[in-house]
């Protein structure tokens, strides 16, 4: 028998069973709630697939092609009627209050018919990661009322994130690729706020949001060190739209440009900035805001994993259904072995996905984002207690200083690196694991159906359009594979130098 | 490839390059456009002005008489820069090839003769397809000398710009089929408007409704099947040639971009990863080049088992193109993804090309059928 320090020492080395069964490790604490939580949810993800997106998603697409200017302002409405907006913003700031892993298997479900409409709903959470990571809760409240009392009164309000710019893509990924890059947004700091100046580029939703997120930097050769995140509202002086991408799939989200032309943003609408990052934390400001991004992307990339196993099942279907319908030599193609084995491989990816996101977000409940909300406790009681109490008593905690100190210190002084290190990676397993996979299988689609599968009507060659983006957005899948090994490979090798292959 | 190993063929390939250059280069987004957009009819006919629709057709019937290699290496020079003339002049010379090998030169001459336009020339074809695989076809009914069709007939590739279309239809008793050659002004056949597809979209393809339509047999009866199975093993390799040119051109655009673009402070170029998949794209290319021009070697000296050669070949280049081309797009990341650069374009393109002559896995299927000599192999 083998002691328990023995045991102990075992499982610590790599790969370390903490980092790599989080599944073993939270199932027995995770609240049964989530369950019936989660099952309501995908059912009203298989709803709105009926009623709306499947009806919808290819005259969208087609729409969009005879206008290449078209904005989805109907569809935001009809997301927006269906609560989709505020269905995972915390009670506390007004929200349903869903569960966040339940965000991913809804994710899943609308993804197998549609990733545009997907993302029109998905990176609006997005933006409001953007928001919540950093625990400026003030902030946040500010910003998520106007997104609940929009759904109240039917104007869709929606969050939008922009980090991306002209000149650095994967840079503004990594704080160790940032200070090498490129980057040209600059934050003056001025008298009562910020200045902010440059351009963003391919912003998901950008023309339709209401708010967007915006990284900035005050020293653009230093920008680890000088990042200032801010919300804008559109309209804001200063703040315009520029062009309006042609994208290949995925065409109903609008990739947007948007232009920042001494566009001023006060105090009370920046997120983080170096002065506040040195008021609640004795981290370096480089390790914030590297903190910062993996919070957020910890959450959003296991999201794009839901996206593409989404995208692996909505393939499976149609190959199945083609199959079934199908009649080679007189037979039902789809009593051919060959083709039994083929939609056999394609529904292994389909789960294979499906596993790598649920492990991240087990990553993300255990050791990240989501621990506090899911705590067994606190689960239950935001989850049962009156709405009237939620909104006299505890929503007003949301704008007082020391909550906001609170949830701040929790996310960057009491999160440690390793639990960092185990969400991100996980994030990017799932993230290019998901989105290869699902591209896979549109391609194994298209190869069975030949002639039939590149029509539009029939789906799939849009899809492959559609999945195609997600192996890029939210970090390439090359980025990820690197972060992946810098995260969950990379420690137990602290030799191994990472991003600095040029240094 | 097939130039260098090939220099007599050099004013062809100028004359592709040319083409290309002058016609295609500087309009590929606008022309993808369609059907949303113009369809190029002015590049269509300069095609047929320098004989880009008649490459593997005889002088005596108005083509230039060329053969394979010649047919590849235009095909794969033009599909550098956009593949969908590329993918028209694959569709008539597949319709001129299954006519010739039925034996029906005069029906074809007669078809073709005082053809002043492009339109005169092109004879549409379910390109796409192995007719054996079409789930509904239309039914050939012989009264007197006359053959009428009724039924439907998908993805006519041509058929909406086209004189003439080259249509597979069963007899009554739909044991084996049989082309037909339909003029497509009858008023007995109704077209859609283009079908929206994934790639190729300025060589679009219509479906269609017969309803007592004329045709004319091309052929014998029943013939259908052993007219294509002659015709495609040698159009595969056209079609990969296609690939090719496809994937040597998201390959250049690769090269270039990662040249020009910079992250982490240096060239992209210079990060190994993006190396190691500008190699791995240069891999698949220059074996899908050796590929190609091999396999046009060997059907012209109909060297033994050509036929498995160059189905082989083609199925293997169709999936390299097929990888390379989604490399060519990670590259360049968000802005390959956009329509203002070609990687996008290409993506969508060598999976059409994939497609042409019908489903890949069950051409695999026929391959190794023909190889063992097994009948009795599914699919």
């Amino acid at each position: 028998m083998l002691t328990r320090g023995e045991v102990s020492a075992l499982i610590q080395r790599f790969p370390k069973v903490e980092d790599t069964l989080l599944s073993l490790q939270y199932a027995p604490k995770m609240p049964k709630g989530m369950v019936q939580e989660t099952k309501a949810a995908i059912a009203l993800a298989r709803k709105f697939n009926n009623e709306v997106a499947r009806p919808l998603a290819l005259k969208l697409d087609r729409k969009t092609h005879e206008d290449p200017d078209y904005l989805p302002w109907e569809l935001v409405e009809t997301a927006n009627r269906w609560g989709f907006y505020t269905r995972w913003i915390p009670r506390m700031l007004g929200g349903w209050g869903l569960n966040m892993p339940s965000m991913s298997y809804f994710t899943e479900e609308l993804a197998s018919v549609c990733l545009g409409i997907t993302n029109v709903i998905g990176v609006h959470y997005l933006g409001i990661a953007g928001i919540t990571a950093c625990g400026n809760l003030k902030v946040a409240k500010r910003v998520l009322s106007e997104v609940v009392e929009g759904e109240k009164t039917g104007t869709p309000c929606i969050v939008s994130l922009s980090i991306t710019e002209p000149s650095a893509g994967t840079d503004v990924e990594e704080t160790d690729l940032m200070d090498k890059g490129t980057v040209t947004c600059h934050a003056e700091r001025v008298k009562g706020g910020y200045v902010f100046n440059g351009r963003k580029i391919f912003i998901s939703m950008g023309h339709v949001s209401t708010w967007t997120v915006v990284f900035g930097y005050t020293d653009l050769k230093r920008p680890s060190e000088t990042a200032v995140a801010a919300v804008v509202k559109t309209g804001s002086p200063g703040f315009s739209f520029g062009s309006h991408e042609n994208k290949m799939g995925q065409r109903v989200c609008p990739a947007s440009e948007l232009i920042f032309e001494d566009c001023f943003v006060p105090d009370n609408l920046i997120l983080m900035d170096a002065e506040k990052a040195r008021k609640y934390t004795g981290k370096p400001i480089r390790e914030v805001t590297q903190r910062y991004t993996d919070y957020v992307v910890s959450a959003t990339r296991a999201g794009v994993g839901a996206m593409g196993a989404g995208a692996a099942r909505g393939a499976f279907e149609h190959a199945m259904q083609y199959a079934s319908e199908t009649f080679i030599s007189g037979k039902p193609l789809i009593h051919y072995e060959w083709v039994q084995c083929l939609l056999a491989e394609m529904y292994k990816n389909a789960m294979l996905a499906r596993l790598t996101y649920i492990e991240a977000n087990y990553a993300n409940s255990l050791r990240g984002m989501y621990k506090i909300l899911q705590l067994k406790p606190f689960y239950y009681y935001y989850k049962h207690v009156p709405q009237a109490y939620n909104d006299k008593v505890l929503s007003p905690l949301t704008e007082k200083d020391w909550m906001t100190s609170l949830m701040i210190r929790t996310n960057l002084d009491w999160q440690f690196q390793s639990d960092q290190n185990c969400t991100s990676g996980w994030a990017s397993l799932a993230k290019f694991s998901g989105t290869d996979l699902g591209m896979k299988n549109c391609q194994l689609a298209l190869e069975l159906m030949g002639q039939t599968g590149l029509r539009q009507e029939r789906w799939v060659e849009k899809m492959l359009r559609d999945i195609k983006l997600c192996q890029i957005y939210e970090g390439t899948n090359q980025l990820n594979r690197v972060n992946l090994f810098k995260c969950l490979i990379g420690p137990a090798h602290p030799q191994v130098r990472v991003f600095d292959e040029q240094g | 490839m097939i130039g260098t190993m090939n220099p007599e063929l050099k004013p062809f390939e100028e004359l592709a390059a040319s083409f290309a250059e002058k016609e295609l280069a500087k309009n590929i987004e606008e022309h993808d456009r369609y059907p949303f957009g113009e369809l190029f009819t002015d590049v269509i006919e300069k095609a047929f002005s320098v004989g880009l629709l008649g490459v593997t057709l005889p002088e005596d019937l108005g083509g230039i008489g060329q053969g394979i290699s010649t047919l590849c290496l235009i095909l794969e020079r033009i599909s550098q820069v956009d593949s969908s003339p590329s993918g028209i002049i694959f569709t008539n010379t597949l319709s001129q090839e299954l006519m010739i090998a039925s034996g029906s030169r005069d029906l074809l001459r007669e078809t073709l003769s005082g053809a002043n336009t492009a339109y005169d020339f092109l004879i549409a074809a379910c390109s796409f397809s192995n007719p054996a695989e079409i789930q509904h076809m239309p039914v050939a009914q012989k009264r007197g000398s006359a053959y009428h069709l009724t039924g439907n007939l998908d993805y006519v590739v041509l058929g909406g710009i086209a004189s003439h279309a080259l249509v597979p239809a069963y007899r009554a008793d739909r044991s084996r089929y049989s082309f037909f050659l339909v003029d497509l002004s009858d008023t007995g056949i109704e077209k859609s408007g283009a079908v929206f597809s994934l790639g190729l979209h300025a060589c679009p393809a219509v479906d269609m409704v017969f309803d007592g339509a004329k045709a004319r047999l091309v052929g014998e009866e029943g013939k259908g099947p052993t007219y294509f199975a002659d015709v495609s093993k040698k159009m595969h390799i056209a079609a990969a040639a296609m690939s090719t040119g496809i994937m040597k051109g998201s390959f250049k655009e690769a090269l270039s971009y990662s040249k020009d673009r910079f992250q982490g402070g240096c060239a992209i170029i210079n990060w190994s990863e993006v190396s190691m998949i500008l190699a791995n794209m240069a891999v698949k290319l220059n074996v899908g080049e050796l590929c190609v021009a091999q396999a046009c070697q060997a059907l012209e000296q109909s060297t033994h088992d050509w036929q498995h050669h160059c189905t082989a070949a083609a199925l293997h280049v169709h999936e390299l193109a097929c990888d390379a081309v989604t490399d060519g797009v990670q590259v360049l990341g968000g802005n390959g993804y956009m329509k203002d650069y070609g990687q996008e374009k290409r993506f969508r393109d060598a999976r059409q090309v994939q497609a042409l002559l019908g489903i890949a896995p069950l051409k695999k299927i026929s391959l190794i059928r023909d190889i063992s000599g097994f009948e009795e192999l599914c699919g």
